[in-house]
C-alpha cells in the first residue's frame, strides 16, 4: 500500500479546525493524463500532498474543464457526480473520502450541500468529550427526504496498534439503535436517514462521537485511541450498550485491563478467577480449577485460546491459570445463548481473544509477584505489516513449599512455566495472516518420590481475508495436544510411569456476510480427537509392573452451521442460528456388549465386537438449534429470550468434586452417549439515571442429559471397562441473576445476586446404577445463593482502589452417619449423596494500585499492585474431612486462606 | 503408590498450608444399621460371624451387638450349619463339625431382630503360602533438627501363587510387642497387642505373574514403645475374589480420605449381605470366604533415636509418710523404699507408669521366644 493510499482516519481530522480557500492555479496541460499523473504533477508544482485510495481513482481521468485553472475548481468539476470529496487540511494535505465528505464541527456549511444543523451534544459533553466532534456527510445530501433506511458499515481499528478493534459498541443514542464490530472490528448498521451522534464506545478506548449526516448509505472507518494508563478501566462490564444491543442474552466481555486491578491470592492476575465475578458462574471452592456455568459441570465449558479448546487451564492444580493474563486482550464467556459457531460444550464457551503484538513500534512490559516473573515483548518486524508478540511466566514458587515447616514439603517441588508466541503477518488489507503457539508445563514432585507432570501445546493458523466489505472469511487450522505423566519411583519393584493424552486437530471456514439488513455468519468446521485414556509402563528396569496400554479412542467430529441476525422491526431483532454436528467414533476399537437385563460386569458380558481401521464404528447426529430475540420495550429498556440445545461429544471423566490433575478425557462411544442440554434464558435490562446505572435481570432454566457419574469408590485411573463404573445422570439446573451497575466515571460499582439451584437424577435402572435411590439431589456446584460486589475509586490515574465482595452458600456435602466395625477394620458410612452442605462462604478483598508517573515519553513505566486478599481473615471452610481419634469419628472444616493474604506485584513497561 | 495417593497430596499440602477447626456434623439420621462382619476359613477353627448395630458419628465406637439372631451357612450342596452366639453378637461355628474346604461355596442366612438377610454363594479359593515377610530400617530425620537421626521400621512381604490362580489378596496383621517399664515395680514386664485396623489389599492382575513383591505392610515409628525390646507381627493372607477385592477397594478409597476437593467423592459401599424382608434396609458388611495362610515374623534390634517414653512418670518424691488416698488424690508408687531411714516413696499420678497391664497383659505369650 502506499502512503498515498490513505484510509480515511478521521481522528487526523480534528487537529485543524478552520477551512482555508487558498488555492492553487494549475497552469500546465493536463487532459487526458490520469488523476495519478495529475496528483504528481500537482504534488510536484505545489506544497500539497494527496491521500486517497487508489481503487477510487482507478478510471479518473480530469477532462476539458474550461477555464477552470484553480485545483479546487477541478477537482470539484472532477468528482461532483462521483461520490468522491475532498478535504484540505491546511496546510498541505488534500484527503480524499468516498461516499461521505467530511468537515469539521463550526465550518461553514457549503450551501449546495445543504447540511442539517441542529446537533444535540448535550448527552455527550460529559464524557469527556473529544476536541470538537466530527462531523461526516454520508450519500448525496439531495438523497435526504428518500424514504426508508440506509446502511452504513465500516472497520474500526485501534490508531495506535492499528488492529481491528471487535466489540466496540456502535450507539445512536436518538434512536436506541446500535451494534457491536464483529470479530473482524467490522460493524453495520440499518437506520432512517437522518442527523445523528454516533457514539463508538469500547472498554479501554476513549469514546468516539461521530457526527453524522446521513443522506445514503456509505462507508465509515473509525480509529479508535487506547487510554493511556490502562487502569482507567478497572470493571468488568458489558457496558450499556452492549446489554441493549447483544443478541446473546448472558454474554459476558471481560477486558484484561478489568481483572490486572481486580485483587489477587498472591498477587497474580488471573483470567479464570475474575470468571468467578461474573453472575451464574460459581466454583466448587477457593483454589480449584474450573468453573461452574449456571449449573453446568466445569467439563462443560469450552475455552478456546487461539481457536483452539485448552484441554488443561490451570497452573499448580488450580491455583493459577495457565493463560498468561500479558497475552489476552478481552475474553467473552457465552453463558445463554451459545453463538452458533461454537458447538462441543454444553454450559458456556470462553473465547479468549489474544492481542496481536504492536504494529509500529517495539514495546514490552515485565513484572514480578510473590510467585512469577513474566515478560512481554511486542513489535513489528516489518512496520503495519509484520509484527510478533511473545510472551513467558515462570514461577519460582519453591520458596513457598520451602518455608512451610514439614520434612515432606521442604522435599517437595513446584515448577511451572507457560510461552505465548504471534505471529502476524498483513501483506495487504484484504488479508491477515497469524500463527500462534503456545505452550505450558507443571510438574510437582512430592516429598521426592512421585512427580507429577502435564502439559498444554496449542498451535494455530489462521487466515483472514475479506473478499469485499460485505464478505469476510476466516481459515483456521489448529492443533491442541495435552499430557499428562505421574511416575513413581519408591518402591522400585512398583516404580511405574502413568499417562494420558488428547490430541486433537481442527480446521474450520467461518463466513460472515452482510447483505444489507440481515448479517449472515456460517460456516464448517471439522476436527479429529486422538485419545490415548491410559498407559502405564514399569518406571525401572527393575520393575515388575506389566506393561498396559488401553486401546487408543478416535473420532472425527464435522459441524456446519448457518446463522442470521436480522432486525425484523426498529423494536425487535431476532438472531436464529442453526448447527449440524455429526460425531463419528472411529476404530480400530475392540468393545464388549452387555446384556441389557443385567448390571454391566465381567459376567454380564455378551460379545466383544472388534472394528477394524476403515469407518465409525458408532455415529451420533444432530441438528443444534440456537434462537435469540431482542425486544425494545422503550428507550431505555430491552427484553430477550433465548433458546438453545447444545451437545457433547468430549466428556471428562472425574469423581473428585473438584477437576482433579488425574482426570481423564474420554469420548463418547458405544456406550457413552453424547451429553445435551436445552437452555431456556428470558432477560430484562433497564438503564437509569441517564443511562448510568444499568439493571438487568435474567433467568433461565436448563435440562441436561447423559451426563456422567460413578458408582461409589470407582478408579478411574488405568480402568478399562469404565462403561461398568458408570452411572447415567439427568440434570436440571434453574436460577434469576441480578444485576445493578455503575459501570463509568470515578466511582464504580456493581453488585449482583444469583439465586440457582442445580439438581441431578441418576437415571439407572438396576439398584448398584443408582444414586439416592434415583431422586433428586443437589449437584457438588450448587449453591444457591451467590453475591457479588465491586467497587472501584479512581482516585487520579496514577491512583485507585478496588473492594471486591462475595459470598456464597457451601457447596453440598456427602457427610459419614456411622461407624462400623469389618474384623478390626473401622469404616464408615455415608449419607445420600450431597445431603448435607459446607458453611457458606465470604471474603472481602482490596487492592490498591499505584503507576509511576503519565508521561508518555519515558523509558519505563513502573506500576505497583498492593493486594489484600481475605481482608476480615475468616476462615472459610475449603472442605471437610473425618479422621477418627480414640474410636470417635471427629468432623474438621479445612480453610486454606484463613488469614489476610497480603502481595505486592511490580510491573514495568518498556 | 497409587496414582490417586498423588492427589491427596495437595489436600495434604492445603492442611498442612491452611488451618482446621473440629466441628460437630449436625446430622439428621441417627439410624443404626446391621452389621455382618464374617470370616470362613480352610483353618480348623473356630469361624466367626459378628452381629453389631453402627454406632452414630461423633459417639465413640463400641461393639453394639445383636444377639439372639439365627445365623446358619449353607454350602452348595444344601448341607447347612447352624452357628451359635458364644459371646453377645459373636456366633461360631463348632470348630470340630465344621471345616471350610477349598473350592467349596458357602451362603449366610440371619434372622435378627425380625427381619431375614441372605447372602449368595461365595466361593472358597486357595491362597499361596506368605513367602517372605521381613523388614528394613528407615531413616526419619525430622526437618527441625536435621542432626538427629531417628530410625524406623517397615515391614515388608512377598508372595508368589506359582499357580497364577490368586490375583486378589488381602492382608491383616496382629502385632505383638514386648516393653519394660524401668521402675522396680510388680507389673513391669507386658506383652501389649494391638489388630489392624486398615485395609491392606492387592491386585496382582496388573502384573505378569500372581506375585507381590516387596509389600509395604506396617510402619513402625520408634515414638511407641513397639520397637523398644523386640517387636512381633502375625500376617494373615487371603485371597479373595474380585468382587471382595473391589469391595475393599472402593472402601479404602473412600474411606482413607474424604471430604477434600481432591478427594473421591464418598458414597455409600454395599456389601454382599441384603435384607429380604424389607429390601430398602441398607446392610453393612461383608461376608468373606477365604483360605488363609500365616507367617509371623520378630525384630529384635537397635533403633535408634528412640525417646525416654517414661519421663514424664515421677510426679513426686515423699519422704516421712505415704498420704491417704481419698477425694481426687490418686497414685501409685514407683519406688518403695518404706524399709530405709528415714523412709521415701517416688510417686506417679499416672497408672500406666506403674502398672503395664494397663495397656497390655503380663502372660508371656507360648510363641514368645527371649533371643
Amino acid at each position: 500500500m502506499k502512503i498515498k493510499s490513505f484510509i480515511a482516519c478521521v481522528i487526523l481530522l480534528t487537529a485543524t479546525p478552520a477551512f482555508s480557500q487558498e488555492n492553487y492555479r494549475i497552469d500546465w496541460e493536463y487532459r487526458g493524463n490520469s488523476f495519478e499523473e495529475f496528483v504528481m504533477q500537482v504534488e510536484a508544482a505545489y506544497p500539497v500532498r494527496f491521500f486517497y485510495r487508489d481503487e477510487w481513482i482507478s478510471n479518473l481521468t480530469p477532462g476539458d474543464y474550461g477555464n477552470k485553472q484553480f485545483l479546487f475548481e477541478i477537482l470539484d468539476t472532477l468528482f461532483s457526480g462521483r461520490q468522491i470529496h475532498y478535504y484540505h487540511e491546511k496546510p498541505d494535505r488534500i484527503i480524499l473520502t468516498r461516499y461521505y465528505a467530511i468537515k469539521l464541527d463550526g465550518d461553514i456549511p457549503v450551501e449546495e450541500l445543504n447540511y442539517i444543523p441542529g446537533l444535540d451534544y448535550s448527552e455527550v459533553a460529559e464524557s469527556g468529550a473529544p476536541a470538537g466532534n466530527i462531523v461526516i456527510d454520508l450519500g448525496k445530501a439531495s438523497d435526504r427526504d428518500l424514504p426508508g433506511r440506509v446502511t452504513i458499515s465500516g472497520y474500526i481499528r485501534n490508531q495506535d496498534t492499528r488492529e481491528v478493534v471487535p466489540g466496540v459498541t456502535v450507539y445512536i443514542p436518538k434512536i436506541s439503535a446500535g451494534t457491536i464490530s464483529n470479530a473482524y472490528g467490522f460493524y453495520s448498521l440499518s437506520i432512517p436517514r437522518g442527523t445523528y451522534s454516533v457514539m463508538f464506545t469500547f472498554i479501554g478506548m476513549k469514546e468516539k462521537i461521530i457526527d453524522l449526516n446521513l443522506y445514503g448509505p456509505g462507508e465509515l472507518d473509525v480509529e479508535m485511541r487506547g487510554m493511556l494508563i490502562p487502569l482507567r478501566e478497572a470493571v468488568i462490564t458489558a457496558d450499556k450498550s452492549v446489554t441493549f444491543q447483544r443478541h446473546e442474552a448472558g454474554m459476558e466481555k471481560i477486558n484484561i485491563t478489568t481483572f490486572r486491578l481486580s485483587p489477587t491470592s498472591l498477587g497474580e492476575a488471573d483470567i479464570m478467577k475474575s470468571m468467578l465475578q461474573v453472575t451464574g458462574v460459581q466454583s466448587v471452592g477457593e483454589g480449584s480449577a474450573g468453573f461452574n456455568v449456571r449449573g453446568g459441570s466445569a467439563d462443560q465449558n469450552l475455552i478456546l485460546l487461539y481457536g483452539a479448546p485448552v484441554y488443561n487451564t490451570s497452573h499448580f492444580f488450580g491455583f493459577f491459570s495457565a493463560v498468561n493474563p500479558d497475552i489476552i486482550r478481552d475474553v467473552t464467556l457465552y453463558k445463554g445463548a451459545i453463538p452458533a459457531r461454537y458447538g462441543g460444550r454444553l454450559a458456556s464457551v470462553l473465547d479468549i481473544t489474544p492481542r496481536d503484538g504492536n504494529r509500529r513500534e517495539f514495546k514490552g512490559n515485565a513484572g514480578i509477584s510473590p510467585v512469577t516473573t513474566h515478560f512481554v515483548a511486542e513489535g513489528p518486524v516489518k512496520r503495519d505489516t509484520l509484527f510478533y508478540l511473545i510472551a513467558g511466566r515462570v514461577t519460582y514458587s519453591d520458596w513457598l513449599l520451602k518455608v512451610i515447616n514439614n520434612s515432606a514439603l521442604n522435599n517437595s517441588n513446584a515448577f511451572f512455566t507457560d510461552f505465548n508466541t504471534r505471529i502476524t503477518y498483513e501483506p495487504d488489507r484484504y488479508n491477515k495472516i497469524d500463527f500462534s503457539a503456545y505452550y505450558s508445563y507443571d510438574s510437582f514432585r512430592f516429598n521426592s518420590d512421585t512427580t507429577y507432570k502435564y502439559e498444554n501445546m496449542i498451535a494455530s493458523l489462521r487466515w483472514r481475508h475479506f473478499f469485499s466489505n460485505r464478505l469476510f472469511s476466516n481459515l483456521t487450522i489448529t492443533n491442541s495436544y495435552y499430557d499428562y505423566d505421574i511416575s513413581s519411583f519408591r518402591s522400585p519393584p512398583e516404580a511405574f510411569v502413568l499417562s494420558h493424552t488428547i490430541n486433537s486437530s481442527g480446521i474450520r471456514a467461518d463466513f460472515t456476510w452482510l447483505p444489507g439488513r440481515h448479517e449472515f455468519n456460517f460456516g464448517a468446521d471439522m476436527a479429529t480427537y486422538s485419545i490415548l485414556p491410559g498407559k502405564f509402563l514399569p518406571g525401572l528396569d527393575s520393575s515388575i509392573v506389566t506393561p498396559k496400554s488401553i486401546e487408543k479412542q478416535r473420532a472425527l467430529e464435522t459441524a456446519l452451521y448457518l446463522e442470521d441476525n436480522f432486525p425484523v422491526t426498529d423494536y425487535l431483532s431476532i438472531n436464529a442460528g442453526l448447527r449440524f454436528v455429526t460425531f463419528l467414533a472411529l476404530g480400530p476399537q475392540t468393545l464388549l456388549t452387555y446384556d441389557p437385563f443385567y448390571p454391566r460386569g465381567v459376567s454380564t458380558v455378551t460379545d466383544t465386537i472388534v472394528f477394524g481401521k476403515a469407518g465409525a464404528y458408532k455415529t451420533y447426529a444432530g441438528p443444534e438449534l440456537r434462537l435469540s430475540a431482542i425486544l425494545r420495550t422503550g428507550q431505555h429498556s430491552t427484553a430477550k429470550l433465548t433458546y438453545s440445545h447444545t451437545r457433547q461429544y468430549l466428556h471428562l471423566l472425574s469423581n473428585t468434586i473438584s477437576i482433579s490433575p488425574s482426570d481423564i478425557w474420554k469420548l463418547s462411544d458405544y456406550h457413552i452417549k453424547p451429553q445435551s442440554g436445552d437452555q431456556f434464558a428470558a432477560g430484562y435490562y433497564r438503564m437509569f439515571n441517564q443511562d448510568k446505572i444499568e439493571v438487568s435481570g435474567e433467568a433461565y432454566y436448563k435440562k441436561i442429559k447423559n451426563m456422567i457419574d460413578f458408582k461409589g469408590g470407582t478408579r478411574l485411573v488405568m480402568n478399562e471397562f469404565i462403561e461398568r463404573d458408570l452411572i447415567n445422570v439427568d440434570g436440571k439446573a434453574y436460577g434469576l441473576e441480578l444485576q445493578v451497575r455503575k459501570p463509568e466515571g470515578r466511582i464504580r460499582w456493581s453488585l449482583g445476586y444469583t439465586w440457582s439451584r442445580v439438581l441431578i437424577r441418576s437415571t439407572g435402572t438396576f439398584a448398584e446404577e443408582s444414586i439416592n435411590r434415583g431422586e433428586w439431589f443437589p449437584a457438588d456446584f450448587d449453591r444457591p445463593h451467590d453475591l457479588i460486589l465491586t467497587f472501584n475509586y479512581l482516585h487520579t490515574r496514577r491512583m485507585s482502589f478496588s473492594a471486591n465482595y462475595t459470598y456464597s452458600s457451601g457447596r453440598p456435602v456427602t457427610y459419614p452417619l456411622s461407624s462400623y466395625k469389618i474384623g478390626d477394620v473401622i469404616l464408615t458410612h455415608y449419607s445420600d449423596r450431597n445431603k448435607y452442605r459446607i458453611p457458606a462462604y465470604s471474603r472481602l478483598d482490596i487492592s490498591f494500585k499505584v503507576s509511576g508517573d503519565l508521561k508518555v515519553k519515558k523509558i519505563a513505566h513502573p506500576h505497583w499492585i498492593f493486594s489484600l486478599y481475605n481482608l476480615t481473615g475468616r476462615q472459610n471452610v475449603y472442605s471437610v474431612y473425618f479422621k477418627n481419634e480414640k474410636n470417635t469419628v471427629k468432623g474438621y472444616y479445612l480453610s486454606v486462606f484463613g488469614r489476610p493474604i497480603p502481595s505486592v506485584s511490580f510491573n514495568f513497561d518498556f | 503408590m497409587k496414582p490417586e495417593t498423588v492427589i491427596r497430596t495437595i489436600t495434604f499440602l492445603l492442611m498442612l498450608a491452611g488451618c482446621t477447626i473440629e466441628f460437630k456434623p449436625e446430622i439428621m439420621e441417627d439410624k443404626e444399621l446391621l452389621v455382618v462382619s464374617g470370616l470362613i476359613t480352610d483353618q480348623a477353627v473356630s469361624n466367626r460371624v459378628v452381629l453389631s448395630r453402627s454406632t452414630p458419628i461423633g459417639n465413640q465406637i463400641i461393639s453394639n451387638a445383636v444377639t439372639g439372631a439365627f445365623v446358619t451357612i449353607t454350602d452348595e450342596s444344601g448341607f447347612v450349619t447352624t452357628l451359635i452366639e458364644t459371646s453377645p453378637g459373636v456366633y461360631s461355628t463348632d470348630s470340630s463339625a465344621f471345616r471350610g474346604r477349598i473350592g467349596g461355596s458357602y451362603a449366610l442366612n440371619i434372622i435378627a431382630d425380625g427381619e431375614s438377610y441372605e447372602t449368595g454363594f461365595v466361593e472358597m479359593k486357595p491362597v499361596p503360602e506368605i513367602g517372605s515377610l521381613y523388614y528394613e530400617k528407615v531413616v526419619i530425620t525430622p526437618s527441625t533438627d536435621s542432626s538427629r537421626i531417628d530410625e524406623g521400621c517397615r515391614i515388608y512381604l512377598d508372595s508368589y501363587d506359582p499357580t497364577g490362580k490368586c490375583l486378589f489378596f488381602r492382608w491383616s496383621f496382629v502385632e505383638t510387642w514386648e516393653y519394660h517399664i524401668p521402675y522396680p515395680v510388680v507389673n513391669s514386664i507386658c506383652w501389649a497387642t494391638e489388630r489392624s485396623g486398615r485395609i491392606l489389599i492387592k491386585n496382582t492382575a496388573v502384573y505378569n505373574h500372581a506375585r507381590v513383591s516387596k509389600l509395604p505392610v506396617t510402619f513402625i515409628t520408634n515414638r511407641t514403645t513397639r520397637l523398644q525390646v523386640k517387636y512381633s507381627i502375625l500376617v494373615n493372607q487371603y485371597s479373595v475374589n474380585e468382587s471382595e477385592y473391589r469391595f475393599w477397594e472402593k472402601l479404602q478409597n473412600i474411606n482413607e480420605n474424604v471430604g477434600g476437593l481432591y478427594d473421591m467423592t464418598p458414597m455409600a459401599i454395599d456389601g454382599n449381605i441384603r435384607c429380604t424382608s424389607s429390601p430398602g434396609e441398607t446392610v453393612l458388611g461383608y461376608f468373606s470366604v477365604s483360605a488363609v495362610a500365616e507367617k509371623r515374623l520378630f525384630v529384635k534390634d537397635q533403633f535408634l533415636g528412640q525417646p525416654h517414653f517414661y519421663t514424664y512418670c515421677i510426679t513426686d518424691t515423699l519422704t516421712g509418710f505415704l498420704p491417704e488416698e481419698g477425694l481426687n488424690r490418686s497414685y501409685w508408687v514407683l519406688e518403695d523404699n518404706a524399709n530405709e531411714i528415714p523412709p521415701w516413696w517416688v510417686i506417679t499420678t499416672y497408672r500406666e507408669c506403674a502398672d503395664c497391664v494397663t495397656d497390655a497383659e503380663r502372660i508371656k505369650p507360648d510363641y514368645w521366644d527371649d533371643f
